[in-house]
C-alpha cells in the first residue's frame, strides 16, 4: 500500500514543454520572459528597418540633395528629416541594448532573488525538494539562457545594420565605431555584460534580501560597473604609436597623446600658452598619439568580454557561497 | 522507513553575533510514526526549532537529526509549512499545484492536493493574492501533504482556519498519519484540540526543551493537587503553585505517595501546558517510550 | 459624585496635527531622504570644485593657431591643457544627473512610496490610525514634493552659477536635451511629473515591483516625447539664409530650400516656460487620478 501511494497517482496529466524547475522559472517569472520577448522583438525591428528601407530612404535623400559632391547646397549642413529618423531608430535601438545590463540588473536583484527572499516562497521551493543550490542554479541558469539568446541575435542584427550603413556613417560622421553604444553592441561585450549585470543582481538580492533596496544598490552598482569599464577600455589592448613633427596627431579613438623631445623621450604637452619660443625650451621636436585602429575591434571586446565573465563568474561563486552560510546545507 | 523522526543533541541556535539565543541546547528523540504537538510560549523558539528541523537553517551548535540523516539529505522526505504559508501571490491555484508537481518528480500525488482544494470550495483559476488567509492555508497544506512525505513539519497550521477547516484537516492529518506512518510535527497555541489527536509533545520554554515524550506518560507522570495553603509540597517536585486564601493548588510531578487530604488529579494538556508555562523554572522533563529516565 | 477630570483627551473627530504625519512620511522613508541629502551634498562640492577651474578651461578653449601667431597661442600649447575636460565632462554629468531625476524619482515613489504600502497592507495601517486616506495620500506626494523642489532649484541655479560664460564648447548648447533641461525650471517640473507619474503607477497596479517598472517607463517615455517634440512648443523665427549663416546658438528646427526655421537664444525662457507648465499639468492630472482611484479603492 506504501508502494502505491508513493508513486504519482494514475491521475497525473502527461505534460509536454519544459519540466521540473525549467518550468516553475518560467511560470513565476512569466511577466518578465514576456517583457524580454517583446524588447527583444521591437529591437531586432528597428535594427532590420535601419538595415533595410531606414539606410535606403537615407541614402536617397542624401543622393538626391547632391551631398559630397560639387553641387551640395545647404541642405547638406543639416541632416533631412530620412536621416534623422534613420539615425534616431539607430540610437533607441542600439539604446535599448546598452539599457539591458541596468534592467537585469535591477530586475535579479529584486523578482528574482529579493523578493523571493523577503516574503519567503524561497523557503516555499527549498521544503519541496529543491535544495538551495539547486534553486539559486535555476533562477541563473533559464535568464542567461535567455539572456544570451537574445542578445546574440540582436549583436548579429546590429553588426549587420552597422556594416551596411558604413557610407552613410561616414558621410554624416555622426557616429563612430569606437562611440561606447556602437562599440559595444557591435560586439559579445554587450552580452557579457548583461550576463554580469544578472549576476550582480542575484548577489545583491542575496547581500540585501529585500527587494526595493537591492534593487536601488544593485541599478547602482551596476552603474558604476559600466562606467568604470568605459574608462578602462582604451587601456586594454596595447597600441598603436603614431608620430608626427608638425601637430599632434589625431585619429579616431586617440588613447594618449604628447610630445617627443629630442632625445626620443615622452613628455606630456606643456602649457605653452602665449609663449613663443616655448616649444625650442623644452626640447619638443615632434608629437606622438597612441591610439586603436580599426583591426583593434576584436582584440578589445574578447579582452573586455573576458574581464566581464570572470567578474561575473566571481559573483556567482560569491553568491553561492552566500547561500551556503544562510543555509543549513547547500547540496 | 527508519525509527527516528528526529533527534536533536545540544541543538541551538543563535541569531547575530551577541543575539539572544533562540534554542539552547536541546535534547530531545522523536520515534518516528508520532503525531508531535510542539507547544510553549510565544518566542520560545518553536519555529526555529522547525526551520532547522526542515533543513532551512543551520544550527549554531549541535546538530539534528532527520529520518536518519541531515535535514538537507531527507529534502525530498519532508514537507514543511511556514507560518507565514508563504506561496507566490500571482500564481493562480492550479499552476500553484503545478508548482509542486515539477519540484517533486516522483512523488507527486495529484489526487490529495486535488481533494484539499476542491473540499475547500476554492476556484483553481483564482490567483493567490485574491484567497483569504484560511484558503491560503489550504492550498500550502496541499503543497505539503501531496507530496506524500515521511515527515510533515507544521508552523500553526490551523491559525487562520474556521472550525470546519480545522476539522477536516485535523481529520486528514489523522489519516494520513494512520495509514502511511507520516510522523507529524504541528505546533499550535490550540492545546485543547491537539490533546484528542496528538500522542507525544515537545514542550519549549526560553529556548529549552522542558517535556518531552509520549503525552500519556507525561500526563500520568503529573498531578493537579488541591489542599491547604500551609502544607509543603516537599519532596515533590513542583511545577508551578497559587496560593488563593487558605487553598493551594499546584502541579507536580509527584516523587511518592500524595497526602490523602490533598485532592489529586491527572492534568489535562491544557492544564499542564498551562503549569509549565506559569511556571517556567521547573526542571525540565524528558521520557522516552516505556522508559522513564530522570532529567 | 465629583465631575470627571477633563483630561488632554484629544476630542473624537479632531484628526492628528500635520506634525504627526510629516513625521511619519520623514521617518518611514528615512533611506531615502539620506540618499537625498547625500546626492545633493556631493553634487554641491562637485560643482564649486569646476567652478574654481572654470578660468582654466577657458583659456584651455580659446582659439589657436599652429604655430603660434601674434595674438594667438600655439594649438598644441592650449591642446595640453586638460583642464577644459575635466570642467566639460563634470558640468555634463551634474547636467545629466539633473535631467534625468524623473527617471530613480518615478521609481521610487511607484514602488517604495506608494506601491510597497498598499502590497503589505501598511497603507491600511495608517487608515486605521485616524488618518484619512485622502490625508496619507496628500502627505505622502507633498512632503517628497517639498523636497524634491528646494533640492532642485538649488541645484539648478548652482549648475548655472557654475557654467559661467556658458561657453557652448565647454558646457554643451542650450537646447542640446540634457542642458536644457538642466538648466532652467523644468528640471523641478520633471521631478515633480516623476514624482506624479509614480504615485499614480502605485495607485493603479498596487504592487511595489510593477508599480515601479511600470513607472519607470512612463518617465522615460515623458522624458523622451519633450525631447522630440520641443522644437514645436514655441513658434520659430523663419529667415532667408542667403547672405547670412545661422549662429551656434541657433537651434536649427527645419530648412526649406534657402529659409531657415529655428529658435534664437532668446527663445530659451518662452519654451521653458511652456514645457514646464505641460509638465506641471501632466503631474496634476496625475495626482488627480491618483485621489479618484482612492477613494473608489477605499470607498
Amino acid at each position: 500500500m506504501t508502494a502505491l501511494s508513493l508513486r504519482a497517482s494514475a491521475a497525473e496529466p502527461r505534460t509536454r514543454g519544459p519540466r521540473g524547475l525549467v518550468w516553475v522559472m518560467l511560470r513565476v517569472h512569466q511577466s518578465a520572459l514576456l517583457f524580454w520577448l517583446m524588447l527583444v522583438t521591437v529591437a531586432a525591428g528597428g535594427l532590420l528597418w535601419a538595415y533595410g528601407p531606414g539606410a535606403d530612404a537615407a541614402w536617397a535623400e542624401y543622393s538626391e540633395a547632391g551631398c559630397g559632391t560639387t553641387t551640395s547646397g545647404f541642405d547638406c549642413d543639416m541632416y533631412g528629416t530620412a536621416f534623422q529618423r534613420y539615425d534616431n531608430i539607430v540610437g533607441v535601438s542600439s539604446g535599448l541594448l546598452t539599457l539591458v545590463p541596468l534592467l537585469t540588473a535591477a530586475w535579479a536583484a529584486s523578482a528574482l532573488i529579493g523578493r523571493e527572499l523577503e516574503n519567503g516562497t524561497a523557503r516555499l521551493a527549498w521544503t519541496q525538494s529543491v535544495s538551495p543550490a539547486r534553486w539559486l542554479a535555476a533562477k541563473l541558469a533559464v535568464p542567461a539562457a535567455l539572456l544570451t539568446a537574445g542578445m546574440l541575435t540582436l549583436t548579429l542584427l546590429h553588426r549587420l545594420m552597422w556594416s551596411a550603413g558604413t557610407e552613410l556613417h561616414e558621410a554624416w560622421a555622426v557616429r563612430a565605431w569606437d562611440d561606447s553604444a556602437i562599440f559595444l553592441t557591435n560586439g559579445t561585450t554587450a552580452t557579457a555584460h548583461a550576463l554580469l549585470g544578472l549576476a550582480v543582481g542575484a548577489l545583491v538580492g542575496l547581500l540585501l534580501p529585500r527587494a526595493l533596496p537591492a534593487l536601488a544598490v544593485a541599478s547602482v552598482t551596476t552603474l558604476a560597473i559600466a562606467g568604470a569599464l568605459v574608462e578602462l577600455r582604451p587601456h586594454l589592448w596595447p597600441t598603436v604609436t603614431v608620430t608626427s613633427t608638425d601637430d599632434v596627431p589625431a585619429p579616431a579613438a586617440v588613447v594618449r597623446d604628447g610630445a617627443l623631445t629630442s632625445d626620443g623621450s615622452r613628455i606630456p604637452l606643456p602649457d605653452c600658452l602665449g609663449e613663443p619660443g616655448c616649444l625650442t625650451k623644452h626640447d619638443i621636436t615632434g608629437y606622438y598619439a597612441d591610439y586603436h585602429p580599426t583591426s583593434h575591434f576584436w582584440p578589445l571586446h574578447l579582452v573586455e568580454t573576458g574581464i566581464v565573465l570572470a567578474a561575473a563568474s566571481v559573483a556567482v561563486g560569491a553568491a553561492f557561497w552566500l547561500l551556503r552560510r544562510r543555509t543549513g546545507g547547500a547540496v | 522507513m527508519t525509527d527516528i523522526a528526529i533527534a536533536a543533541q545540544g541543538l541551538g541556535r543563535r541569531f547575530g553575533r551577541r543575539g539572544r539565543r533562540a534554542l539552547d541546547r536541546c535534547e530531545f528523540v522523536l520515534p518516528a510514526g508520532r503525531v508531535c504537538a510542539l507547544v510553549g510560549p510565544n518566542g520560545a523558539g518553536k519555529s526555529t526549532l522547525l526551520s532547522l528541523a526542515a533543513g532551512l537553517l543551520r544550527p549554531s551548535e549541535g546538530r539534528v537529526t532527520v529520518l536518519g540523516t541531515t535535514p538537507a539529505g531527507a529534502r525530498e522526505r519532508l514537507a514543511y509549512v511556514a507560518q507565514d504559508k508563504p506561496l507566490h501571490p500571482h500564481l493562480t491555484v492550479a499552476a500553484t499545484l503545478r508548482l509542486g508537481r515539477e519540484l517533486n518528480p516522483g512523488r507527486w500525488d495529484e489526487s490529495v492536493a486535488r481533494r484539499i482544494v476542491t473540499d475547500a470550495d476554492l476556484d483553481m483559476d483564482a490567483k493567490i493574492r485574491t484567497l483569504s488567509g484560511g484558503q491560503r492555508t489550504q492550498v500550502a497544506l496541499a503543497l505539503a501533504l501531496a507530496k506524500r512525505p515521511e515527515l510533515l513539519l507544521l508552523d500553526e497550521p490551523m491559525a487562520d482556519l474556521d472550525p470546519l477547516a480545522r476539522h477536516r484537516i485535523t481529520g486528514l492529518l489523522m489519516a494520513d498519519a494512520a495509514e502511511h506512518g507520516t510522523t507529524i510535527v504541528m505546533s499550535s497555541h490550540v492545546v485543547a484540540e491537539l490533546e484528542g489527536s496528538c500522542d507525544h509533545l515537545l514542550l519549549l520554554g526560553a529556548g529549552r526543551v522542558r517535556l518531552a515524550g509520549p503525552l500519556d506518560d507525561l500526563l500520568a507522570a503529573h498531578r493537579l493537587v488541591t489542599g491547604p495553603a500551609q502544607d509543603s509540597l516537599d519532596p515533590h517536585t513542583v511545577v508551578e503553585s497559587r496560593t488563593t486564601g487558605r487553598q493551594l493548588t499546584a502541579l507536580i510531578r509527584p516523587a511518592g505517595p500524595v497526602p490523602a487530604s490533598w485532592q489529586t488529579a491527572e492534568p489535562t494538556l491544557e492544564e499542564l501546558v498551562l503549569g509549565h508555562l506559569r511556571g517556567p523554572d521547573a526542571p525540565a522533563l524528558s521520557l522516552t517510550e516505556s522508559e522513564e529516565a530522570a532529567a | 459624585m465629583t465631575a470627571i477630570p477633563v483630561t488632554s483627551v484629544r476630542t473624537p473627530g479632531r484628526l492628528p496635527r500635520p506634525r504627526g504625519l510629516l513625521w511619519a512620511v520623514l521617518r518611514l522613508h528615512r533611506a531615502a531622504l539620506v540618499v537625498w541629502g547625500l546626492a545633493l551634498l556631493a553634487a554641491a562640492s562637485f560643482l564649486f570644485r569646476l567652478a574654481a577651474l572654470a578660468d582654466e578651461a577657458e583659456r584651455g578653449d580659446s582659439a589657436c593657431a599652429e604655430p603660434a601667431t601674434d595674438g594667438l597661442p600655439s594649438c598644441t600649447a592650449v591642446d595640453a591643457i586638460t583642464a577644459d575636460e575635466t570642467y566639460s565632462t563634470g558640468i555634463a554629468f551634474v547636467t545629466a544627473c539633473t535631467a534625468w531625476l524623473i527617471v530613480p524619482v518615478a521609481a521610487w515613489a511607484g514602488g517604495a512610496l506608494i506601491g510597497r504600502e498598499l502590497e503589505n497592507g501598511t497603507a491600511h495601517l495608517a487608515w486605521t490610525q485616524s488618518v484619512t486616506p485622502a490625508r496619507w495620500l496628500a502627505a505622502k506626494l507633498a512632503v517628497p514634493a517639498a523636497l524634491l523642489t528646494l533640492g532642485t532649484t538649488g541645484l539648478v541655479l548652482l549648475n548655472v552659477w557654475a557654467r559661467g560664460a556658458d561657453n557652448p564648447n565647454l558646457v554643451g548648447d542650450w537646447y542640446h536635451p540634457d542642458v536644457f533641461v538642466g538648466t532652467g525650471p523644468t528640471a523641478v517640473a520633471h521631478a515633480l511629473a516623476g514624482l506624479a507619474l509614480g504615485a499614480l503607477a502605485g495607485m493603479l497596479l498596487g504592487r511595489a515591483l510593477p508599480a515601479a517598472g511600470a513607472a519607470l517607463g512612463a518617465a522615460l517615455l515623458l522624458y523622451n516625447a519633450l525631447d522630440r517634440y520641443r522644437e514645436f512648443l514655441w513658434p520659430t523665427v523663419t529667415r532667408d539664409t542667403t547672405g547670412w549663416e545661422a549662429p551656434r546658438s541657433a537651434f536649427q528646427v527645419a530648412a526649406d530650400g534657402s529659409e531657415l526655421a529655428f529658435h534664437p537664444r532668446s527663445h530659451f525662457w518662452p519654451i521653458q516656460y511652456v514645457e514646464s507648465g505641460i509638465l506641471l499639468t501632466v503631474a496634476a492630472l496625475a495626482v488627480l487620478a491618483a485621489f479618484r482611484i482612492l477613494r473608489r479603492r477605499t470607498a
